[in-house]
């Protein structure tokens, strides 16, 4: 899971793996590691994802967590622009990193879609350069079982 | 793997797992394990396959297995990282690769105290930045408000404006004529409103507000007051409520404030509109001016109830702050006057009178009579003339393009251009009237700033860009809601030589016009400056409570240092010192407002506002037209001299003297 801090990563997973959410937003320091299993094109698969703490000026990313994905789900969200170019500049420097991996692109907080400050142009930019991108909420669930799911079509290939 | 027993207990008590390495992967506890170790994993005998159960140690592993092959000075630890127990728990861990008698050992430990404090501490900074990228949104939503009051509000009252200007000028009977007065004070008022949330909201001119412009402004106060509650006389009739302005009791006494004119007109407009909310019918509000040591004050009396006793005095003038009878509008008037009354040096504050009513003041600092504001001179004509009028236009036709996407402002505005003798051309948006420009010759080109397609500035610029080589070029106008300073500076750099503030008023589209070079510089139709005429002097003479000495030596002083003014901002033009050329043209721009010479003081402040905008562009052509205005002020000038070296005229005498309309209003 990469993205800004506060784009709702940790609300993503949890509302994956254990169904829940809560509004209070509690930074995420250090790593944390949960599994899911779910079915893919009719096969049991575990997902083991790694829910990484946001970059920003406090906390730097260590760029090892990285060896070994299969993939990431890339995450910002619709009502801070600025987390739609961090996410820009994570997927490149995935691609300097460890090469080219499957992602999917979650635009989340879709909840929120009228205090958005991300139009649907932007979205249109993204999907030109080829990422596969979806709206997503941790607080409704829209779009989140999807947003695994696809990743885990496209990382088994 | 022998541990002593102290040592082992030491680990125990410290919550350390120490394990041994074993190759692939798994591990061999040297000691006792932890309790939350078999919390977590289930298990604390034997061979532990830890990279198996903790995906993250089977990370950390990769740079560990690194640091046994080649130990170097830097210790390999792991970032904290977060297991869960079954129950739920969140438990934080750290690892740590050691060489310990040749052995490979990990040491996984829980820096709990520390990892609490540096959630609080990472907590605390986010939600930070979280708040102040929420601050700064709203803070952008706000900008868009405005624009919106700007544009949006500012566009129908233009219209207002216009049509009733252009009504005015009808042959109407007293009746219209009166109804027009009261509908244009209401548009007035109206855009005063807007300019109030602007002033009060906007940052850009709230900066302004504190900028050059004002900290060497001085203003009548008295004058100011008797032009104000002029033009608030009409609403004052309408509810029956008398209105006076008492001269202090020194006739002659000297009432410039350090203020800036039309702000010091909107805190009397707030201040009179205020304690008008409140009278009753047939009651008086009395505006008096009386000294105050280093300061004057002005104070509006009221015969209302008087203050609401659930606020303090100071609470009336807060944000938002309405009186809970017949309050007021949005709350804005009152904390516009205190925020400007206080940038200026002043106090403001109320009172309830001791038997009925209230008084609202304000104490402003004195100012030096040098730079004296416009509006005294003509505020002579305020104390009970007619409401102003639209001044006539330019006597010599000129070729005007007018753009504006706006199609009632458009239709109004041609409508009395043409009416004023003018050939006008219209346009409907940018690139049309770039078109016309371009298929025209024009003496002058009013453009509006926001337009779909290319916008005013765009044009400008295509027009100044296009007509390099050219001998003459037209007069370019803007005609923008956003014209705050850098407003200014921004569209006079796209190649304005003028910008005209909307909603704009006749006679300010003439005043505008009438700087044109096209106009000012026609010898057969010199725009004549008001003192030109015996009227223009008697109420100069009024205003100074008919000292013909003191007029006289006001005269000499002119004629004595104008030509040396002239000669300074000439010099200034050649050295192209623009700063330098902003301080002379400040000052004759002073010195000509003490004799009303409307058209001087504009072109002086236009040359003012170019040398502050470091763009000498238009300047000497704007040089060219005040030198005019200059000789033919200083010929009037030198003609009164000659001809009445002093006419005693008394100050009562001239206050006297009915004025023509505002007879006819009151009985």
């Amino acid at each position: 899971m990469l993205g800004s801090f506060a784009v709702g990563k940790t609300s993503l997973v949890r509302r994956f793996v254990e169904s829940i959410y809560s509004d209070v937003y509690q930074t995420t320091v250090g790593v944390k590691v949960d599994k899911k299993n779910v079915q893919v094109n009719g096969a049991d698969l575990t997902l083991v994802l790694w829910d990484i703490y946001g970059e920003d000026d406090y906390q730097k990313m260590r760029w090892t967590y990285l060896r070994g994905a299969s993939g990431y789900l890339l995450v910002a969200e619709g009502t801070r622009k600025a987390t739609i170019d961090k996410a820009v500049s994570l997927e490149q420097r995935v691609r300097e990193e460890v090469g080219v991996i499957p992602f999917v692109f979650a635009l989340n907080k879709c909840d929120l879609l009228q205090d958005w400050e991300v139009d649907s142009a932007v979205e249109a930019q993204l999907a030109d350069k080829g990422w596969n991108t979806l709206r997503s909420s941790a607080k409704t669930g829209e779009g989140v079982e999807e947003a695994f799911c696809l990743l885990a079509r496209k990382m088994l290939g | 793997m022998n541990m002593p027993g102290v040592f082992e207990n030491f680990l125990t008590e410290m919550s350390f797992a120490l394990l041994e390495h074993h190759g692939a992967g798994a591990f061999v506890p040297i000691a006792k394990l932890p309790g939350w170790f078999t919390d977590l994993w289930g298990i604390s005998l034997g061979t532990i396959p830890l990279a198996e159960v903790c995906p993250f140690l089977e990370n950390f592993l990769l740079e560990a297995e690194a640091f046994w092959e080649a130990p170097g000075l830097a210790p390999c630890q792991s970032e904290t990282w977060v297991e869960r127990t079954s129950g739920g728990r969140e438990i934080p861990l750290q690892a740590r690769a050691l060489l310990l008698d040749g052995k490979r050992v990990l040491a996984i430990f829980s820096p709990d105290l520390q990892f609490h404090e540096q959630v609080k501490m990472l907590q605390t900074a986010r939600n930070t930045l979280l708040d102040h990228e929420r601050l700064a949104r709203e803070i952008q939503k706000k900008e868009i408000l405005l624009h919106c009051i700007v544009h949006d509000l500012s566009q129908p009252l233009s219209v207002m404006h216009v049509a009733i200007d252009c009504l005015s000028e009808e042959a109407i009977s007293d009746r219209s004529r009166q109804l027009l007065t009261l509908g244009k004070l209401a548009s007035n008022q109206q855009e005063s409103m807007i300019r109030d949330i602007l002033h009060t909201f906007s940052d850009d001119l709230r900066a302004s507000l504190n900028a050059g412009t004002e900290e060497n402004a001085s203003t009548d106060l008295l004058a100011c007051a008797r032009k104000t509650a002029q033009r608030l006389s009409p609403t004052f009739e309408a509810k029956r409520v008398r209105l006076a302005v008492v001269s202090p009791d020194d006739p002659a006494a000297i009432c410039l404030v350090r203020a800036e004119e039309s702000r010091l007109q909107r805190i009397f407009s707030n201040l009179l509109e205020n304690a008008l909310r409140y009278s009753p019918a047939g009651s008086q509000v009395t505006v008096g001016v009386e000294s105050d040591g280093e300061f004057l004050k002005a104070c509006v009396d009221d015969q209302g109830p008087g203050l609401p006793k659930d606020l303090r005095p100071e609470q009336i003038f807060g944000l938002f702050m309405k009186g809970k009878q017949g309050g007021g509008k949005a709350g804005l008037g009152l904390y516009f006057c205190r925020i400007t009354v206080e940038r200026w040096g002043g106090s403001i504050g109320c009172v309830s009178l001791p038997e009925k009513g209230s008084r609202f003041w304000c104490r402003l600092p004195r100012a030096a009579t040098a730079t004296v504001q416009p509006a005294q001179a003509s505020a002579s004509s305020g104390a009970g003339q007619a409401p102003p009028q639209a001044t006539p236009a330019p006597a010599r036709p000129l070729r005007i393009l007018f753009a504006d996407d706006q199609p009632d402002i458009r239709t109004l505005t041609c409508h009395q251009l043409k009416r004023g003798g003018h050939q006008v051309v219209a346009a409907k948006n940018g690139t049309e009237a770039l078109k016309k420009i371009r298929a025209g010759s024009f003496d002058v080109i009013l453009l509006d700033h926001e337009m779909p397609g290319m916008t005013g500035d765009q044009v400008a610029a295509a027009v100044r860009k296009s007509e390099t080589g050219k001998k003459t070029r037209p007069f370019l106008i803007a005609c923008s809601g956003n014209s705050g300073p850098e407003d200014v500076l921004h569209l006079k750099k796209a190649g304005f030589d003028t910008v005209l503030s909307k909603p704009f008023q006749l006679e300010e589209l003439y005043r505008v016009l009438s700087a044109s070079p096209a106009v000012s510089g026609a010898p057969a139709q010199p725009v004549k400056s008001p003192v030109a005429s015996q009227a223009g002097f008697d109420t100069i003479l009024a205003r100074i409570g008919g000292d013909s000495q003191l007029l006289m030596r006001m005269i000499h002083t002119f004629l004595r240092d104008t030509p040396k003014r002239i000669a300074g901002i000439a010099a200034a033009l050649r050295r192209r010192n623009a700063e330098e050329l902003a301080s002379l043209a400040h000052a004759l721009k002073g010195s000509v407002s003490l004799f009303a010479a409307e058209p001087a003081r504009k072109l002086a402040q236009d040359l003012q506002e170019l040398g502050r905008a470091g763009d000498l562009t238009a300047a000497p052509a704007a040089f060219d037209s005040l030198k005019e205005e200059i000789a033919n002020l200083l010929e009037n000038l030198r003609g009164y001299a000659k001809q009445s070296p002093a006419r005693p005229r008394s100050a009562t005498t001239a206050r006297r003297k009915p004025p023509r309309t505002r007879g006819k209003r009151r009985r």
